[in-house]
């Protein structure tokens, strides 16, 4: 037994010394650091350089999404529960809005304080928008609308997160469990 | 003579007994359906519920979900979610058929309703009544209010 126990043991101190990989996906070498240029939900300018001082969770959606959208921020909600009361202050999470018309300022903050403090809601023009979304390789795509003029959007189900610095860490997607995200949200807080 | 009566009778008898097969087997329908775990995901402002449920077909016979109403909002669709490359899709579903002896999830990320424009103000705890519809017949169902941070 302790001859197995031994090398595992070397080997999980070594990649802890030097350079742990990520439980989630490792998107340091492949995504710029955060930058835009939007609006806040309170109407006013947003800019990238603003959010800077705390880990940054994105992740773009729209607030007429019942299922994937309240779900993937819920589940955040429920990691953020998870951190202790410092680390909780040095987290947030931005829902940047892919349907501008029908998620205006007001809409987005309401729809985003219902998930907690950490949340918020950011929109911009269709140009800022993709200039983000093609930044960060994402698409999106508008459904035709139905009789009563509803469409659905569909959008990138990944959320990513950056550095204090805005520099990009790891990307989580729906498989990824709770336990990897909080333990890779935890490293990142303690980075900053 | 006799024999034409006795076929006639005959017919007859089997013609009824047809239509009552027919008229146990539709009635049977919505008796032989058991909703369970029934919730209303509920969102800020104007923006869509989501109702999740479990749906167990206890009959004899095959049922096909086709809809579902409420007073409590302006429409109701029946929608799936699904995930393909990254990319989080949404259709909407006309039907949902239930093999006899099946029981079908509408559940987070996959199988929901969309309830859209609430008519009247709602807060989680509530219960909201919606009519389940299946091929003509109908099911009341009563969903708990939830909020999405309790799924």
């Amino acid at each position: 037994m302790q001859k197995v126990v031994w090398p595992l043991m070397a080997v999980a101190l070594l990649a802890g010394c030097s350079d742990e990989e990520f439980r989630t996906t490792d998107i340091e070498e492949i995504m710029p650091p955060l930058a835009f240029s939007l609006t806040n939900d309170d109407g006013e300018p947003a800019r990238a350089e603003e959010y800077l001082g705390k880990t940054t969770l994105v992740y773009f959606g729209y607030t007429q999404c019942p299922d994937v959208c309240p779900l993937t921020l819920a589940r955040f909600a429920s990691i953020f529960d998870e951190l202790d009361d410092e680390e909780r202050d040095d987290v947030q999470m931005l829902l940047i809005s892919v349907d501008p018309n029908r998620d205006t300022p007001e809409v987005l903050k309401r729809y985003t304080d219902a998930f907690g403090p950490e949340f918020t809601g950011l929109t911009g023009d269709k140009e800022e928008i993709d200039a983000l979304t093609n930044r960060y390789r994402i698409a999106y795509s508008f459904e035709e609308p139905n009789e009563r003029g509803d469409y659905i959007v569909n959008h990138s189900s990944a959320v990513f997160a950056f550095n204090d610095e805005g520099q990009p860490r790891f990307l989580v997607r729906d498989p990824h469990s709770n336990q990897d995200v909080l333990a890779d949200l935890r490293r990142v807080i303690d980075e900053g | 003579m006799a024999n034409v009566l006795s076929k006639t009778t005959r017919t007859l008898v089997s013609a009824l007994f047809g239509a009552a097969v027919l008229l146990g087997a539709a009635s049977a329908q919505a008796s032989d359906i058991n909703v369970s775990n029934a919730r209303l995901s509920l969102l800020p402002g104007d923006t869509p519920g989501a109702g999740y449920f479990e749906l167990e077909n206890a009959g004899d016979e095959a049922v096909m979900l086709t809809g579902a109403d409420t007073e409590a909002f302006e429409a109701v669709e029946m929608h799936e979610s699904s995930e393909h490359e990254g990319m989080a899709h949404m259709h909407s579903v006309e039907n949902v058929e239930i093999e006899a002896g099946d029981t079908f999830s509408f559940a987070p990320r996959g199988h929901h309703l969309m309830f859209m424009e609430r008519v009247a103000p709602l807060a989680v705890g509530d219960s909201v009544e919606v009519t389940l519809e299946f091929d003509g017949e109908t099911l009341p169902v009563t969903f708990e209010v939830v909020s999405p941070t309790s799924l």
